[in-house]
């Protein structure tokens, strides 16, 4: 459960809220020149960072309006929230990508933790 | 406000969402609950900057420019749900009425207008601790403070949807009266659910239509 910052409502717990994927991907407008890796790759394909990300957000339960985040996957700390068509704010995550200590791939959670010879040897 | 408890309509044939039940008191005054059928309501989408002057025209007045309040003119009130998105709220029967108009002074402008007066129905809670029912079942900061006479705030309400309208302040004589607005599918649900809030201050038990029970009880 986390508070998020509606642009349009303000403060608003999480459950009003539905996740609506990866922002900022625009529709090719040369559909009909398109391959279908390309075509796949606008469809399906999407980054799935540890660390920062821009996502959409739908305020399900409130006003109903799209809005982008900016939100580091690996900690849930939202950096940024943003209405559609404005541009990405140029933020700056403080401290690491994912918490100190944390193998950079694999899960956040340690009990599920990859890892790789040489690391997590204290 | 609450005078016009049973439904109000032209059509007999209509039934409304919450006609098997009965209004509905907890002790002492502390809080009352009853369904307000068929009022009229409208969604209008437009451009608040663009669409205000015609609203102003037919209603009296204007568009809330604030998120989550309210302007209200006698029976009419419009409510913000979105930045482009209005609810208006009217007397049963006075939205066909509303309707024509509104379509003809917004003739030409880009905009959308749906009478939704069936799809919705409105649940009136009053009284001193109508704020401590709805607060057991929303996340919405519903202090005093935060939320006043005028305000509106679409959220979830225990498992379903509804937008809440505060209609009166808390100084007002019977205390702060509620208005929530919920699908007529999940009225009942809210209505048992409501009821159960209130059980602490002596609400009468609703028992769900679906028959599913609250389990509150050991």
């Amino acid at each position: 459960m986390f508070l998020i910052t509606c642009p349009y409502c303000g403060p608003r717990d999480q459950s009003e809220f539905s996740n609506a994927g990866e922002a900022h991907i625009a529709r090719p407008t040369n559909g009909e020149e398109l391959s279908d890796e390309q075509w796949a790759d606008f469809v399906f394909l999407r980054t799935n960072p540890k660390g920062l990300f821009a996502e959409r957000w739908v305020h399900t339960a409130g006003c109903r309006r799209f809005f982008n985040m900016l939100r580091n996957t690996a900690t849930d700390e939202i950096l940024a929230v943003y209405r559609i068509g404005e541009p990405r704010p140029q933020v700056t995550t403080a401290g690491p990508v994912t918490p100190s200590g944390e193998a950079p791939i694999g899960s956040g959670n340690d009990a599920v933790k990859v890892m790789r010879p040489g690391e997590g040897t204290e | 406000m609450s005078e016009a408890l049973s439904a109000v309509t032209s059509d007999s044939r209509r039934r409304a969402p919450l006609a098997h039940r009965t209004a509905i008191k907890a002790m002492e005054g502390a809080a009352s609950m009853a369904e307000r059928a068929f009022l009229g309501k409208l969604v209008l989408r437009v451009d608040p900057a663009a669409g205000d002057a015609a609203v102003t025209g037919i209603i009296g007045v204007s568009l809330p420019t604030r998120a989550c309040t309210s302007t209200r003119q006698g029976e009419t009130a419009i409510l913000w749900i979105g930045p482009d998105e209005f609810w208006i709220i009217t007397a049963p029967d006075a939205q066909t009425s509303l309707l024509a108009g509104l379509a003809e002074a917004m003739a030409g402008l880009r905009h959308q207008l749906v009478d939704v007066s069936s799809y919705y129905t409105a649940i009136e809670l009053a009284g001193p601790r109508a704020r401590d029912m709805l607060m057991k079942l929303t996340t919405l900061d519903l202090h005093p403070r935060a939320f006043g006479a005028g305000q509106v705030a679409g959220s979830m309400f225990g498992r379903t949807q509804a937008v809440l309208w505060q209609v009166e302040a808390d100084e007002a004589e019977g205390g702060p009266l509620f208005r929530l607005f919920v699908r007529r599918s999940t009225a009942d649900y809210l209505w048992c659910l409501l009821a159960e809030a209130g059980r602490e201050w002596g609400m009468p038990r609703q028992a769900p239509l679906a028959g599913e029970t609250w389990q509150l009880e050991r």
